[in-house]
Protein backbone atom coordinates (compact mmCIF):
# COMPACT_ATOMS: atom_id res chain seq x y z
CA UNK A 1 0.00 0.00 0.00
CA UNK A 2 1.18 3.46 -0.80
CA UNK A 3 -1.49 5.11 1.27
CA UNK A 4 -2.27 8.81 1.55
CA UNK A 5 0.48 9.71 -0.90
CA UNK A 6 -1.14 7.67 -3.59
CA UNK A 7 -2.89 10.44 -5.53
CA UNK A 8 0.31 12.42 -5.73
CA UNK A 9 2.37 9.41 -6.63
CA UNK A 10 -0.04 8.37 -9.33
CA UNK A 11 -0.23 11.87 -10.73
CA UNK A 12 3.51 12.21 -10.83
CA UNK A 13 3.91 8.83 -12.47
CA UNK A 14 1.34 9.75 -15.07
CA UNK A 15 3.42 12.80 -15.87
CA UNK A 16 6.44 10.65 -16.43
CA UNK A 17 8.09 10.85 -13.05
CA UNK A 18 10.22 7.74 -12.79
CA UNK A 19 10.60 7.75 -9.08
CA UNK A 20 6.87 7.89 -8.59
CA UNK A 21 6.38 5.12 -11.07
CA UNK A 22 9.02 3.17 -9.21
CA UNK A 23 6.94 3.38 -6.09
CA UNK A 24 3.91 1.98 -7.87
CA UNK A 25 6.02 -0.77 -9.28
CA UNK A 26 7.63 -1.56 -5.98
CA UNK A 27 4.26 -1.95 -4.35
CA UNK A 28 2.64 -4.09 -6.99
CA UNK A 29 5.36 -6.07 -8.71
CA UNK A 30 5.74 -8.71 -5.97
CA UNK A 31 1.99 -9.15 -5.87
CA UNK A 32 1.84 -9.50 -9.61
CA UNK A 33 4.62 -12.05 -9.65
CA UNK A 34 2.82 -14.12 -7.05
CA UNK A 35 -0.42 -13.93 -8.92
CA UNK A 36 1.32 -15.10 -12.05
CA UNK A 37 3.21 -17.71 -10.09
CA UNK A 38 -0.10 -19.31 -9.26
CA UNK A 39 -1.68 -18.77 -12.63
CA UNK A 40 1.21 -19.75 -14.86
CA UNK A 41 4.44 -20.02 -12.99
CA UNK A 42 6.86 -20.59 -15.80
CA UNK A 43 6.24 -17.26 -17.46
CA UNK A 44 5.55 -15.09 -14.44
CA UNK A 45 8.31 -12.65 -15.28
CA UNK A 46 7.23 -12.22 -18.85
CA UNK A 47 3.65 -11.72 -17.89
CA UNK A 48 4.64 -9.16 -15.30
CA UNK A 49 6.63 -7.25 -17.91
CA UNK A 50 3.73 -7.28 -20.30
CA UNK A 51 1.42 -6.11 -17.58
CA UNK A 52 3.63 -3.18 -16.72
CA UNK A 53 3.83 -2.20 -20.30
CA UNK A 54 0.06 -2.06 -20.34
CA UNK A 55 0.08 -0.05 -17.14
CA UNK A 56 2.57 2.43 -18.51
CA UNK A 57 0.55 2.90 -21.64
CA UNK A 58 -2.67 3.47 -19.82
CA UNK A 59 -1.35 5.35 -16.84
CA UNK A 60 -2.25 8.82 -17.99
CA UNK A 61 -5.84 7.77 -18.61
CA UNK A 62 -6.39 6.00 -15.35
CA UNK A 63 -8.46 7.74 -12.73
CA UNK A 64 -9.25 6.40 -9.34
CA UNK A 65 -7.99 5.68 -5.86
CA UNK A 66 -5.44 3.13 -4.81
CA UNK A 67 -7.71 0.10 -4.59
CA UNK A 68 -9.13 0.98 -7.96
CA UNK A 69 -5.64 1.29 -9.36
CA UNK A 70 -4.68 -2.05 -7.96
CA UNK A 71 -7.77 -3.61 -9.42
CA UNK A 72 -7.01 -2.04 -12.76
CA UNK A 73 -3.47 -3.40 -12.74
CA UNK A 74 -4.74 -6.87 -11.92
CA UNK A 75 -7.33 -6.63 -14.62
CA UNK A 76 -4.52 -6.08 -17.07
CA UNK A 77 -2.61 -8.91 -15.44
CA UNK A 78 -5.52 -11.26 -15.86
CA UNK A 79 -5.81 -10.42 -19.53
CA UNK A 80 -2.16 -11.24 -19.90
CA UNK A 81 -2.73 -14.62 -18.32
CA UNK A 82 -5.68 -15.37 -20.55
CA UNK A 83 -3.76 -14.30 -23.63
CA UNK A 84 -0.84 -16.41 -22.64
CA UNK A 85 -3.06 -19.42 -22.06
CA UNK A 86 -4.64 -19.01 -25.45
CA UNK A 87 -1.28 -18.84 -27.11
CA UNK A 88 0.01 -21.76 -25.08
CA UNK A 89 -3.05 -23.81 -25.88
CA UNK A 90 -2.48 -23.16 -29.53
CA UNK A 91 1.13 -24.24 -29.27
CA UNK A 92 0.21 -27.29 -27.28
CA UNK A 93 -2.50 -28.24 -29.70
CA UNK A 94 0.09 -28.16 -32.41
CA UNK A 95 2.96 -29.83 -30.68
CA UNK A 96 1.99 -31.85 -27.66
CA UNK A 97 -0.79 -33.74 -26.06
CA UNK A 98 -3.02 -31.21 -24.30
CA UNK A 99 -2.36 -32.41 -20.81
CA UNK A 100 1.23 -31.31 -21.13
CA UNK A 101 -0.10 -27.92 -20.11
CA UNK A 102 -2.01 -29.09 -17.14
CA UNK A 103 0.72 -28.28 -14.69
CA UNK A 104 0.69 -24.56 -14.27
CA UNK A 105 2.98 -24.46 -11.29
CA UNK A 106 6.62 -25.27 -11.52
CA UNK A 107 7.69 -25.22 -7.90
CA UNK A 108 11.11 -26.64 -8.54
CA UNK A 109 11.95 -24.06 -11.10
CA UNK A 110 15.32 -22.66 -9.97
CA UNK A 111 14.31 -19.24 -11.15
CA UNK A 112 11.33 -19.41 -8.87
CA UNK A 113 13.60 -20.43 -6.05
CA UNK A 114 15.54 -17.28 -6.46
CA UNK A 115 12.47 -15.18 -6.72
CA UNK A 116 10.73 -15.92 -3.51
CA UNK A 117 11.26 -17.04 -0.03
CA UNK A 118 10.66 -20.72 0.36
CA UNK A 119 7.61 -20.37 2.53
CA UNK A 120 6.01 -17.99 0.10
CA UNK A 121 6.86 -20.18 -2.83
CA UNK A 122 5.46 -23.27 -1.19
CA UNK A 123 2.34 -21.45 -0.15
CA UNK A 124 1.74 -20.27 -3.70
CA UNK A 125 2.44 -23.72 -5.06
CA UNK A 126 -0.10 -25.07 -2.66
CA UNK A 127 -2.69 -22.55 -3.69
CA UNK A 128 -1.94 -23.41 -7.29
CA UNK A 129 -3.14 -26.95 -6.70
CA UNK A 130 -6.67 -25.67 -6.16
CA UNK A 131 -9.16 -25.47 -8.98
CA UNK A 132 -8.17 -22.48 -11.03
CA UNK A 133 -10.99 -20.16 -10.08
CA UNK A 134 -10.63 -20.90 -6.40
CA UNK A 135 -6.92 -20.28 -6.59
CA UNK A 136 -7.45 -17.06 -8.45
CA UNK A 137 -10.05 -15.78 -6.03
CA UNK A 138 -7.77 -16.50 -3.10
CA UNK A 139 -4.72 -14.92 -4.65
CA UNK A 140 -6.58 -11.82 -5.68
CA UNK A 141 -7.97 -11.47 -2.21
CA UNK A 142 -4.91 -12.40 -0.19
CA UNK A 143 -1.99 -11.36 -2.32
CA UNK A 144 -3.44 -8.57 -4.37
CA UNK A 145 -5.31 -7.36 -1.33
CA UNK A 146 -8.53 -6.69 -3.20
CA UNK A 147 -12.03 -6.71 -1.80
CA UNK A 148 -14.72 -9.13 -2.84
CA UNK A 149 -16.42 -6.72 -5.20
CA UNK A 150 -13.26 -5.84 -7.05
CA UNK A 151 -12.23 -9.45 -7.34
CA UNK A 152 -15.67 -10.24 -8.66
CA UNK A 153 -15.35 -7.52 -11.28
CA UNK A 154 -11.93 -8.73 -12.32
CA UNK A 155 -13.02 -12.35 -12.61
CA UNK A 156 -16.30 -11.49 -14.25
CA UNK A 157 -18.30 -13.20 -11.52
CA UNK A 158 -20.78 -12.15 -8.92
CA UNK A 159 -19.51 -11.23 -5.47
CA UNK A 160 -21.42 -14.13 -4.00
CA UNK A 161 -19.62 -16.47 -6.31
CA UNK A 162 -16.28 -15.08 -5.29
CA UNK A 163 -17.20 -15.63 -1.67
CA UNK A 164 -18.10 -19.22 -2.36
CA UNK A 165 -14.93 -19.81 -4.35
CA UNK A 166 -12.83 -18.34 -1.59
CA UNK A 167 -14.60 -20.35 1.03
CA UNK A 168 -14.23 -23.58 -0.88
CA UNK A 169 -10.63 -22.87 -1.64
CA UNK A 170 -9.78 -22.29 1.99
CA UNK A 171 -11.62 -25.35 3.01
CA UNK A 172 -9.84 -27.45 0.51
CA UNK A 173 -6.51 -26.07 1.63
CA UNK A 174 -7.37 -26.99 5.17
CA UNK A 175 -8.18 -30.49 4.05
CA UNK A 176 -4.90 -30.83 2.19
CA UNK A 177 -2.89 -29.40 5.01
CA UNK A 178 -4.77 -31.41 7.56
CA UNK A 179 -4.16 -34.82 6.16
CA UNK A 180 -0.72 -34.09 4.80
CA UNK A 181 0.39 -32.66 8.09
CA UNK A 182 2.58 -30.17 6.29
CA UNK A 183 2.55 -28.09 3.19
CA UNK A 184 3.02 -30.81 0.70
CA UNK A 185 5.46 -30.57 -2.05
CA UNK A 186 3.33 -30.43 -5.11
CA UNK A 187 4.29 -32.43 -8.15
CA UNK B 1 -35.87 -33.16 4.74
CA UNK B 2 -38.09 -30.35 5.89
CA UNK B 3 -37.06 -26.89 6.76
CA UNK B 4 -36.91 -27.78 10.37
CA UNK B 5 -34.36 -30.46 9.67
CA UNK B 6 -32.21 -28.03 7.75
CA UNK B 7 -32.03 -25.56 10.56
CA UNK B 8 -31.30 -28.15 13.14
CA UNK B 9 -28.64 -29.51 10.83
CA UNK B 10 -27.11 -26.08 10.75
CA UNK B 11 -27.12 -25.90 14.46
CA UNK B 12 -25.51 -29.27 14.79
CA UNK B 13 -22.98 -28.50 12.17
CA UNK B 14 -19.97 -27.21 14.09
CA UNK B 15 -19.37 -30.35 16.09
CA UNK B 16 -19.52 -32.48 12.99
CA UNK B 17 -17.68 -30.24 10.66
CA UNK B 18 -14.45 -28.89 12.03
CA UNK B 19 -13.82 -27.24 8.70
CA UNK B 20 -16.92 -25.08 8.82
CA UNK B 21 -16.25 -21.41 8.32
CA UNK B 22 -18.55 -18.46 8.59
CA UNK B 23 -18.27 -15.53 6.22
CA UNK B 24 -16.76 -13.25 8.77
CA UNK B 25 -14.02 -15.71 9.60
CA UNK B 26 -13.30 -16.20 5.92
CA UNK B 27 -13.03 -12.49 5.46
CA UNK B 28 -10.70 -12.08 8.37
CA UNK B 29 -8.57 -15.03 7.36
CA UNK B 30 -8.21 -13.65 3.91
CA UNK B 31 -7.32 -10.17 5.04
CA UNK B 32 -4.96 -11.42 7.70
CA UNK B 33 -7.09 -9.80 10.31
CA UNK B 34 -7.60 -12.80 12.50
CA UNK B 35 -5.46 -13.11 15.64
CA UNK B 36 -3.92 -16.59 15.85
CA UNK B 37 -5.93 -17.34 18.96
CA UNK B 38 -9.15 -16.85 17.05
CA UNK B 39 -8.21 -18.96 14.07
CA UNK B 40 -10.25 -22.15 14.02
CA UNK B 41 -7.85 -24.97 14.84
CA UNK B 42 -8.45 -26.70 11.54
CA UNK B 43 -7.35 -23.53 9.76
CA UNK B 44 -4.20 -22.80 11.69
CA UNK B 45 -2.03 -24.03 8.87
CA UNK B 46 -4.14 -22.30 6.31
CA UNK B 47 -3.65 -19.05 8.16
CA UNK B 48 0.10 -19.61 8.11
CA UNK B 49 -0.01 -20.42 4.45
CA UNK B 50 -1.95 -17.29 3.62
CA UNK B 51 0.46 -15.24 5.67
CA UNK B 52 3.35 -16.73 3.74
CA UNK B 53 1.61 -16.03 0.45
CA UNK B 54 1.26 -12.40 1.44
CA UNK B 55 4.65 -12.06 3.10
CA UNK B 56 6.89 -9.08 2.53
CA UNK B 57 8.60 -9.09 -0.83
CA UNK B 58 11.94 -10.75 -1.23
CA UNK B 59 14.77 -8.94 -2.98
CA UNK B 60 14.43 -11.29 -5.89
CA UNK B 61 10.91 -10.14 -6.50
CA UNK B 62 12.11 -6.59 -6.71
CA UNK B 63 14.87 -7.22 -9.16
CA UNK B 64 14.33 -5.89 -12.60
CA UNK B 65 13.17 -2.43 -11.68
CA UNK B 66 15.73 -0.89 -13.99
CA UNK B 67 14.29 -2.70 -16.94
CA UNK B 68 10.78 -1.62 -16.22
CA UNK B 69 11.89 1.95 -15.71
CA UNK B 70 13.61 1.86 -19.07
CA UNK B 71 10.37 0.80 -20.66
CA UNK B 72 8.55 3.46 -18.74
CA UNK B 73 10.98 6.05 -19.99
CA UNK B 74 10.65 4.93 -23.57
CA UNK B 75 6.88 4.92 -23.52
CA UNK B 76 6.42 8.18 -21.68
CA UNK B 77 8.89 9.97 -23.88
CA UNK B 78 7.06 8.87 -26.92
CA UNK B 79 3.81 9.94 -25.40
CA UNK B 80 4.86 13.22 -23.96
CA UNK B 81 4.62 15.10 -27.19
CA UNK B 82 1.10 13.88 -27.56
CA UNK B 83 0.14 14.63 -24.03
CA UNK B 84 1.62 18.09 -24.05
CA UNK B 85 0.19 19.12 -27.34
CA UNK B 86 -3.14 17.49 -27.69
CA UNK B 87 -4.26 16.13 -24.41
CA UNK B 88 -3.26 18.28 -21.52
CA UNK B 89 -6.40 17.55 -19.58
CA UNK B 90 -5.47 14.25 -17.95
CA UNK B 91 -2.23 15.67 -16.62
CA UNK B 92 -3.17 19.04 -15.25
CA UNK B 93 -0.55 19.13 -12.56
CA UNK B 94 2.60 19.66 -14.50
CA UNK B 95 5.39 21.33 -12.79
CA UNK B 96 5.92 24.90 -13.62
CA UNK B 97 8.58 24.49 -16.21
CA UNK B 98 6.76 21.86 -18.15
CA UNK B 99 3.59 23.85 -17.99
CA UNK B 100 5.43 26.75 -19.42
CA UNK B 101 6.76 24.70 -22.23
CA UNK B 102 3.33 23.38 -23.03
CA UNK B 103 1.92 26.83 -23.28
CA UNK B 104 4.79 28.08 -25.33
CA UNK B 105 4.75 25.17 -27.64
CA UNK B 106 1.02 25.31 -28.07
CA UNK B 107 1.51 28.89 -29.05
CA UNK B 108 4.25 28.03 -31.42
CA UNK B 109 2.20 25.38 -33.06
CA UNK B 110 -0.80 27.56 -33.28
CA UNK B 111 0.99 30.44 -34.82
CA UNK B 112 3.16 28.17 -36.86
CA UNK B 113 4.63 29.94 -39.77
CA UNK B 114 3.59 33.34 -38.63
CA UNK B 115 6.71 33.15 -36.69
CA UNK B 116 7.67 36.18 -34.73
CA UNK B 117 4.26 37.75 -34.53
CA UNK B 118 2.65 35.93 -31.67
CA UNK B 119 5.62 34.43 -29.93
CA UNK B 120 7.22 37.74 -29.37
CA UNK B 121 10.70 38.84 -29.97
CA UNK B 122 13.71 37.34 -28.45
CA UNK B 123 16.40 39.84 -27.88
CA UNK B 124 19.67 39.67 -29.73
CA UNK B 125 21.10 36.37 -30.79
CA UNK B 126 23.81 34.95 -28.68
CA UNK B 127 24.79 32.39 -31.12
CA UNK B 128 28.27 31.71 -29.89
CA UNK B 129 27.20 31.50 -26.31
CA UNK B 130 24.42 29.18 -27.19
CA UNK B 131 26.74 26.94 -29.09
CA UNK B 132 29.07 26.78 -26.19
CA UNK B 133 26.45 26.13 -23.63
CA UNK B 134 24.59 23.64 -25.68
CA UNK B 135 27.70 21.80 -26.68
CA UNK B 136 26.89 22.34 -30.28
CA UNK B 137 30.51 22.84 -31.09
CA UNK B 138 31.23 19.15 -30.83
CA UNK B 139 28.39 17.83 -32.89
CA UNK B 140 28.28 19.97 -35.93
CA UNK B 141 25.08 20.00 -37.84
CA UNK B 142 25.46 17.74 -40.85
CA UNK B 143 25.97 14.57 -38.86
CA UNK B 144 22.47 13.33 -39.40
CA UNK B 145 20.23 14.10 -42.31
CA UNK B 146 17.52 16.49 -41.42
CA UNK B 147 14.23 15.61 -42.91
CA UNK B 148 12.11 18.68 -42.85
CA UNK B 149 8.67 17.79 -43.96
CA UNK B 150 7.72 14.31 -42.90
CA UNK B 151 9.45 14.21 -39.57
CA UNK B 152 7.10 16.35 -37.55
CA UNK B 153 4.08 14.83 -39.14
CA UNK B 154 5.24 11.40 -38.17
CA UNK B 155 6.00 12.63 -34.73
CA UNK B 156 2.49 13.78 -34.20
CA UNK B 157 0.84 10.60 -35.29
CA UNK B 158 1.07 8.74 -32.06
CA UNK B 159 -0.69 11.64 -30.54
CA UNK B 160 -3.72 11.27 -32.69
CA UNK B 161 -3.93 7.58 -32.24
CA UNK B 162 -5.97 6.57 -29.28
CA UNK B 163 -6.86 10.08 -28.38
CA UNK B 164 -10.56 10.32 -28.04
CA UNK B 165 -10.52 13.41 -25.94
CA UNK B 166 -12.68 16.20 -27.22
CA UNK B 167 -10.34 18.45 -25.33
CA UNK B 168 -7.70 17.87 -27.90
CA UNK B 169 -8.83 20.73 -30.00
CA UNK B 170 -5.53 20.28 -31.75
CA UNK B 171 -4.63 23.86 -32.22
CA UNK B 172 -3.82 24.08 -35.86
CA UNK B 173 -1.80 20.99 -35.55
CA UNK B 174 1.05 19.88 -37.68
CA UNK B 175 -1.09 17.54 -39.66
CA UNK B 176 -2.59 20.42 -41.48
CA UNK B 177 0.68 21.84 -42.53
CA UNK B 178 3.22 19.18 -41.88
CA UNK B 179 3.00 17.52 -45.25
CA UNK B 180 2.86 20.89 -46.88
CA UNK B 181 6.31 21.39 -48.29
CA UNK B 182 7.38 18.87 -50.81
CA UNK B 183 9.92 16.39 -49.68
CA UNK B 184 12.80 18.08 -51.35
CA UNK B 185 11.98 21.52 -50.12
CA UNK B 186 14.99 23.07 -48.47
CA UNK B 187 12.95 25.09 -46.02
CA UNK B 188 11.94 23.15 -42.95
CA UNK B 189 8.28 23.04 -42.18
CA UNK B 190 6.87 25.92 -40.20
CA UNK B 191 5.94 23.47 -37.57
CA UNK B 192 9.52 22.71 -36.72
CA UNK B 193 10.29 26.34 -36.90
CA UNK B 194 7.62 27.00 -34.34
CA UNK B 195 9.08 24.33 -32.13
CA UNK B 196 12.48 25.90 -32.46
CA UNK B 197 11.05 29.21 -31.44
CA UNK B 198 9.43 27.62 -28.47
CA UNK B 199 12.62 25.85 -27.64
CA UNK B 200 14.52 29.09 -27.82
CA UNK B 201 12.06 30.71 -25.51
CA UNK B 202 12.08 27.94 -23.00
CA UNK B 203 15.81 27.98 -23.15
CA UNK B 204 15.97 31.71 -22.66
CA UNK B 205 13.48 31.49 -19.85
CA UNK B 206 16.20 29.93 -17.80
CA UNK B 207 15.80 26.32 -18.51
CA UNK B 208 18.95 25.58 -20.42
CA UNK B 209 19.22 22.65 -22.72
CA UNK B 210 18.65 19.82 -20.31
CA UNK B 211 15.52 21.26 -18.88
CA UNK B 212 14.24 22.56 -22.15
CA UNK B 213 14.60 19.15 -23.68
CA UNK B 214 12.79 17.69 -20.79
CA UNK B 215 9.67 19.38 -22.00
CA UNK B 216 7.76 16.69 -23.80
CA UNK B 217 6.97 18.48 -26.98
CA UNK B 218 10.61 18.97 -27.78
CA UNK B 219 11.15 15.31 -28.20
CA UNK B 220 9.66 15.67 -31.64
CA UNK B 221 12.10 18.41 -32.32
CA UNK B 222 14.92 16.24 -31.09
CA UNK B 223 13.85 13.51 -33.46
CA UNK B 224 13.78 15.89 -36.34
CA UNK B 225 17.17 17.24 -35.41
CA UNK B 226 18.64 13.79 -35.02
CA UNK B 227 19.20 13.95 -31.31
CA UNK B 228 18.76 16.15 -28.32
CA UNK B 229 22.26 17.47 -28.53
CA UNK B 230 21.73 18.54 -32.09
CA UNK B 231 18.65 20.58 -31.50
CA UNK B 232 20.51 23.77 -30.81
CA UNK B 233 22.49 23.60 -33.99
CA UNK B 234 19.45 22.57 -35.89
CA UNK B 235 17.45 25.50 -34.62
CA UNK B 236 20.31 27.85 -35.14
CA UNK B 237 20.09 27.14 -38.80
CA UNK B 238 16.38 27.42 -38.83
CA UNK B 239 15.54 30.58 -36.99
CA UNK B 240 15.94 34.16 -38.11
CA UNK B 241 18.77 35.91 -36.39
CA UNK B 242 16.75 37.68 -33.79
CA UNK B 243 15.10 34.55 -32.54
CA UNK B 244 18.05 32.33 -32.02
CA UNK B 245 18.96 30.70 -28.83
CA UNK B 246 20.11 32.96 -26.17
CA UNK B 247 21.58 32.44 -22.78
CA UNK B 248 19.28 31.59 -19.97
CA UNK B 249 18.95 34.58 -17.79
CA UNK B 250 16.59 33.35 -15.14
CA UNK B 251 19.13 31.01 -13.67
CA UNK B 252 17.58 30.48 -10.31
CA UNK B 253 14.25 29.51 -11.74
CA UNK B 254 15.85 27.00 -14.03
CA UNK B 255 18.41 25.66 -11.67
CA UNK B 256 16.04 23.09 -10.29
CA UNK B 257 17.47 20.81 -12.94
CA UNK B 258 16.00 17.41 -13.08
CA UNK B 259 14.87 17.13 -9.57
CA UNK B 260 11.92 14.93 -10.22
CA UNK B 261 10.89 14.83 -6.65
CA UNK B 262 8.11 12.32 -6.24
CA UNK B 263 6.40 13.96 -3.39
CA UNK B 264 5.07 16.59 -5.65
CA UNK B 265 2.97 18.47 -3.18
CA UNK B 266 0.50 19.77 -5.64
CA UNK B 267 -3.03 18.99 -4.76
CA UNK B 268 -4.83 16.43 -6.86
CA UNK B 269 -7.87 18.28 -7.91
CA UNK B 270 -6.16 21.49 -8.76
CA UNK B 271 -6.30 22.62 -12.29
CA UNK B 272 -4.39 25.63 -11.13
CA UNK B 273 -2.83 26.83 -14.28
CA UNK B 274 0.82 27.08 -13.59
CA UNK B 275 2.12 27.37 -10.09
CA UNK B 276 2.93 31.00 -9.89
CA UNK B 277 2.37 31.27 -13.56
CA UNK B 278 5.01 31.04 -16.17
CA UNK B 279 6.79 34.35 -16.05
CA UNK B 280 8.03 34.44 -19.62
CA UNK B 281 5.98 33.67 -22.65
CA UNK B 282 4.73 37.21 -22.78
CA UNK B 283 1.51 37.58 -24.64
CA UNK B 284 1.56 34.17 -26.11
CA UNK B 285 1.03 32.51 -22.79
CA UNK B 286 -2.32 33.90 -21.95
CA UNK B 287 -3.95 33.64 -25.25
CA UNK B 288 -3.01 30.04 -25.56
CA UNK B 289 -3.93 28.88 -22.16
CA UNK B 290 -7.50 27.99 -23.04
CA UNK B 291 -6.06 25.54 -25.52
CA UNK B 292 -4.96 23.29 -22.69
CA UNK B 293 -8.49 22.23 -22.23
CA UNK B 294 -8.46 22.30 -18.50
Amino acid sequence: MIGPDFPDVLGAAARGDEEAFGRLWHDLQPRLLRYFRVASAAVADDLASETWLGVVRGLDRFQGNEPAFRAWVFTIARHEVLDWRRRAARRVAEHQPPDGLADPAAPDDPAADAMERVATREALAMVATLPADQAEAIVLRVVAGLGVDRVAAIMGKRPGTVRVLTHRGLRRLAEHLGDGGRVRKVV
Amino acid sequence: MGPGDASSADMRRPPFDPLALDDDTVERLVTGDLPPAQVPPAYARVAQLLAAAAAAPSPGELAGQARVLAEFRAVTRGRRFATATFRPAPAPRRRRRTGLAVVVVAGALATGGVAGAATGHLPGPVREAARTVLGGAGGAAPATPIRPGPAPAAATHPAGAGDAGPHGSRPGVATSRGPGPSAGAPAPSPNLKGLCQAYAKAYAAGAGQGAAMEAPAFQALARAAGGEDKVSVYCEDLLPGDQRLKEPKDKDAGSSENTRNPGDPESPGGGTPGQGGPPPAPGGGDQNRPGRGL
